[in-house]
């Protein structure tokens, strides 16, 4: 299977990466083709990574297990259903200074980076693979040059690139302690439990937790989402946000299971902190993609928490990972089709969108209801799978606060949804907005019924690649 | 290392710090493109001494290239982007504060340098680490204080400077291809810093523009 493993990572890093040059030189028509078919590609080889989970390398510098392997299929993903949808964005976007072929080659090395990320076991290129990806993306957010985005696209080269340098600070000092940067490396044979591992791990919680979006570095997060086109906000919060968590893990692993001089339980705070604010915070937004925006950033404080649980509650985290990018990337994209119909991203502008747009308004209203945790959606089992671990280790008080966010996001984001889409305009009744394209039903359609497959446990081969992934804290 | 070339190390390092502070009172972007030019040149010369010492090729690579890339190329690019965009010569805001902000980089220093002394240097058995570790708070207070976008790349130079400090002080060998890598990363940083300039200054996003829509 290693060799197998090997042909297929390669396939997975190197399809994004030929569409990433080759869109770049082609008309824009021609780019969107190549783009497609290589995301088709990737996600075949991702998809294969699943059957067999491997544990392999390939030379001194790459090197991926079941874990990669899981995200793998997740960047894929996310990746092909943006490109699929990204021709209706572009075709209502005003001229840019980056062509339609730039962004289909700024898409495929978004998706190149990531993947690279996840490819690699030396920490400190998953941090370059990381910092490649603010690079690619920050183009992106400002495709359309209003204003706005150009200065999200600025708050977030300069947070996510000014965070990352205090992980890179972190990881050097772990060179300085271990001699060593292989995450597998270390993991099989774990450094001493020092002040100095104590300190690392913090930074990373610092460095990386900012471009995870975790409070309080989290002030890029909401002004890049909301200002990105829609399958690019599908990219970040679905698979942008799990990917940077994905490294902070890797480190995270290195120490022991009990007694780490409280670093478990400050990541298991910070996460219920975050977690708790964004909640909060989708009560007060104006615009409904600042809050699928926040709500990302709530369910990534959530998976923090599974993560500094871990046992049962890890197995947790990654399912809320997995469901919660299929099914916020389905938000993003119904918002996108709301957004080229009214105009306007506005909450209280919004009005009758179920009798607009017939498809696209039920999709929205089950995305809402599948990034809140609703069941049977594959978010309502993860968030019980970690509540059960909490539980379990007698952990009541963060329980407590998981289940409170979890509360006030659910009336946070379905109320204001709901009244978009199941109200009666103000004025005179618009009939629907015109034709729905079949494509913009079509790819959030796909996406949210992965996201209720995951939840009804009906994926093949997903459950055994995740206990294998999660050391079999599942029983 | 012998005791001549830890002298000249921690001279130099105490070099790099007293640039560091010059940087958070300097309000006109040329001479903080000139600051940081000088800092890195610093740093290579360090490398240079360090490798010379050690007899390590790798090291006198690192050393070249933190003198091309980081002393000469970057900020000769950083210079005709403040040319070709127009990004105001001086700061309002920071003119203004200018003795706030040469204060908090002090207070930053002072207390920096006790809290590694007193708690993390005996952590991490490891004092010479006290150099880096105030110049990355010193290049995060300049990302914080600062809203000229050139001002800010700079503060990014500052914080990775401190970073190849440290792996040439405390993490020796920290792998000269991820170093090395690290510097092309900066070019992206400072040619992606550079096409947002360009557009935030054609969109008209004033240097504390307030937008309506970035809120809550």
């Amino acid at each position: 299977m290693s060799g197998l493993g090997e042909w297929l990572w390669l396939a997975v890093l190197a399809l994004p990466t030929l569409a990433a040059l080759g869109a770049a030189v082609v008309p824009p028509r021609a780019a969107e083709r190549l783009s497609r078919g290589a995301s088709l590609g990737t996600v075949a080889a991702a998809l294969l990574l699943l059957v067999g989970p491997s544990q392999g390398s390939a030379g001194p510098l790459l090197g991926w297990d079941a874990t990669s392997d899981l995200f793998a299929v997740l960047v894929a993903s996310i990746y092909a259903l943006s490109t699929w949808y990204s021709a209706l964005d572009l075709a209502t976007v005003r001229p840019s200074v980056l062509s339609p072929s730039v962004y289909y080659a700024l898409l495929s090395g978004f998706a190149a980076a990531m993947l690279g990320t996840l490819a690699v076991s030396n920490l400190a290129l998953m941090w370059i693979g990381l910092e490649a990806t603010t690079i690619v993306s920050a183009l992106l957010v400002m495709y359309d040059r209003r204003p706005a985005s150009v200065e999200a696209a600025w708050r977030y080269t300069l947070m996510a690139s000014g965070g990352l340098a205090v992980g890179l600070f972190g990881l050097a000092l772990l060179y300085g302690q271990t001699g060593s940067l292989d995450a597998f490396a270390l993991a099989a044979h774990p450094p001493p439990l020092t002040a100095a591992l104590a300190l690392v791990v913090a930074l990373a919680l610092v460095g990386f937790g900012t471009k995870v979006g975790l409070f309080p570095m989290h002030a890029w997060l909401p002004d890049a989402h909301s200002e990105a086109p829609a399958p690019v906000s599908a990219l970040f919060s679905g698979v942008l946000l799990p990917t940077a968590l994905y490294v902070f893990l890797r480190i995270f692993q290195l120490l022991p299971p009990t007694g780490a001089l409280g670093l478990r339980e400050l990541v298991v705070f910070v996460g219920a902190l975050t977690a708790l604010v964004a909640a909060f915070l989708t009560l007060a937004q104006r615009s409904y993609k600042r809050l699928f925006a926040y709500s990302s950033m709530e369910n990534m404080g959530i998976a923090l928490v599974g993560i500094g649980l871990g046992g049962i509650a890890l197995y947790g985290a990654i399912l809320l990972l997995i469901a919660h990018a299929f099914a916020k990337s389905s938000a993003f994209y119904c918002s996108g089709t709301v957004l080229r119909t009214t105009g306007t991203s506005r909450i209280d502008e919004v009005r009758g969108v179920g009798r607009r747009l017939p498809r696209t308004g039920p999709l929205w209203i089950l995305s809402g209801l599948a990034v809140a945790g609703a069941p049977p959606f594959g978010s309502f089992a993860a968030e019980l799978v970690i509540l059960t671990g909490a539980f379990a280790q007698g952990s009541f008080g963060v329980a407590a606060a998981l289940v409170l966010a979890l509360g006030v996001a659910f009336a946070g984001i379905n109320y204001p949804l709901g009244r978009m889409v199941l109200s009666r305009p103000e004025g005179p009744e618009p009939g629907p907005a015109g034709p729905e394209s079949w494509l913009a039903t079509i790819v959030p359609g796909l996406a949210l019924g992965v996201a209720l497959a995951v939840g009804l446990g009906s994926i093949p081969y997903l459950t055994d690649a995740l206990r294998i992934a999660t050391g079999g804290a599942f029983p | 290392m012998g005791v001549d070339l830890l002298q000249i190390t921690i001279l130099l390092g105490m070099a790099m710090l007293v640039l560091a502070l010059y940087l958070q009172a300097e309000s006109f972007i040329g001479p903080q493109i000139q600051g940081i030019a000088l800092q890195s040149l610093l740093l290579g010369g360090l490398l240079g001494l360090l490798a010379a010492e050690e007899h390590s090729l790798p090291l006198a690579a690192l050393a070249g290239l933190t003198v091309g890339v980081r002393a000469l190329l970057l900020p000769h690019i950083l210079a005709r982007q403040a040319g070709a965009y127009r990004v105001p010569e001086r700061e309002l805001r920071a003119g203004r504060r200018v003795r706030g902000h040469a204060l908090a980089a002090v207070l930053v220093a002072v207390a920096g340098g006790g809290l590694y002394l007193q708690v993390l240097g005996p952590a991490l058995a490891s004092p010479d680490g006290v150099i880096p570790f105030l110049l990355l708070l010193e290049g995060l207070l300049l990302l914080a204080t600062r809203s000229n976008p050139l001002a800010r790349v700079i503060a990014y130079l500052e914080e990775e400077n401190a970073i190849v400090l440290l792996g040439a002080l405390v993490a020796a060998g920290f792998p000269l291809l991820v170093e090395s890598v690290i510097l092309l990363d900066l070019f992206g940083v400072v040619l992606v810093a550079g096409i947002l300039a360009l557009h935030r200054t054609a969109a008209g996003v004033p240097e504390e523009g307030f937008v309506e829509e970035l809120t809550g």
